[in-house]
């Protein structure tokens, strides 16, 4: 059935960028009776301006029955970058579908991270989300009715539990915090504020 | 941060670009003399000739069969872009200025890369990419 059927491009081809990953995503073509594949390539500046315009073909999504395609591993360095799919069935392939513009990864947009504060006694700890190598996080925590004596930690890794501070009995001690991404200079606006108590009497 | 990807993408295809060097008894960067000579003052102007070097001569150069090479290589030549940029603030600040020393050591390596042929070159060059990181990392 492929070998000579005429496959139009891909349609709607378009970037979704979240917290670092990145996808492209497209209109399925639909052919009555059959499987239609598509293949997405990426074209970095250099290749671009110095390679001839060449394009390379990405590291998941080559004859893939999907229409999003993680393009994370190949959009890999701070440079412009454009990337294409078309359509395959048997031996017959659509036109290219570029997008638009240029993408760099400096235009993901940045969520606040997911956090669980938690009073362990006197003890304020807090629990990060993972959110990949890429991130840092900003954690700043303060006694309720302090706000002028803001603390901050600066996470680099997130290991499970983080120790804050020690807290005095009874009191209500407050916690936000921010990703940074290093690699684009960039940082997430912060989470929701969350208190929560020390045991123990604060009148003591 | 370019640097600490470049080194990433690197150390995934470093044996496998190394295997293609069947020439061992030269070097590119490290003929007659090692980078670790250039003096401080120089090593700004030298990093950025050795930058547009890789991105002129070389990356074009090292195309292969293998599609995950071939992405890690594209991965390696745009951060080159991306950290040449950077580098290239500096030399419009006029604090990246080009001594004797460090135009005689990039002469050297031009004619180290031209004295083979052109895929042994870049081949050669870009199995090297460890001496010219260390050498930055160990300058910084």
């Amino acid at each position: 059935l492929g070998g000579d059927v005429l496959l139009p491009a891909p349609q709607s081809i378009s970037i979704l960028s979240t917290n670092m990953k990145h996808f492209l995503t497209w209109s399925p073509v639909i052919i009555q009776g059959a499987t239609v594949r598509y293949s997405v390539e990426f074209q970095g500046e250099y290749e671009r301006e110095y390679a001839g315009g060449s394009w390379i073909p990405t590291s998941e999504c080559s004859r893939t029955t999907a229409t999003l395609c993680n393009v994370t591993q190949d959009i890999s360095a701070s440079v412009a970058y454009r990337l294409r799919v078309r359509a395959e069935l048997g031996a017959s392939r659509s036109p290219w579908a570029t997008t638009e513009g240029l993408f760099t990864r400096a235009m993901t947009s940045l969520t606040p991270p997911l956090l669980r504060v938690l009073a362990d006694g006197h003890h304020l700890l807090v629990e990060l989300a993972d959110m990949g190598p890429s991130f840092q996080f900003r954690v700043l925590y303060w006694r309720k009715g302090q706000e002028s004596r803001v603390q901050q930690k600066v996470l680099r890794e997130v290991s499970s539990v983080v120790h804050l501070d020690t807290m005095e009995a009874g009191a209500e001690y407050c916690v936000k915090a921010q990703t940074h991404v290093q690699a684009i200079n960039r940082s997430s606006s912060f989470s929701p504020t969350q208190c929560v108590r020390a045991r123990g009497d604060a009148s003591l | 941060l370019s640097m600490t990807e470049i080194r990433a993408g690197f150390t995934a295809i470093k044996a496998n670009i190394q295997s293609r060097d069947p020439i061992r008894t030269l070097s590119i960067l490290s003929h007659p003399h090692s980078l670790h000579k250039v003096k401080s003052a120089d090593r700004c102007c030298i990093t950025h000739q050795l930058f547009t070097f890789y991105v002129d001569k070389v990356f074009k150069h090292c195309r292969t069969e293998d599609s995950f090479v071939n992405r890690k290589i594209s991965s390696i030549a745009n951060s080159f872009l991306s950290a040449r940029r950077k580098l290239g603030q500096c030399r419009e600040q006029n604090n990246c200025m080009c001594g004797e020393e460090s135009t005689e050591k990039f002469k050297q390596i031009l004619a180290n890369y031209e004295g083979l042929n052109v895929t042994s070159a870049a081949m050669k060059s870009l199995g090297e990419l460890d001496i010219l990181l260390d050498w930055m990392e160990k300058a910084r």
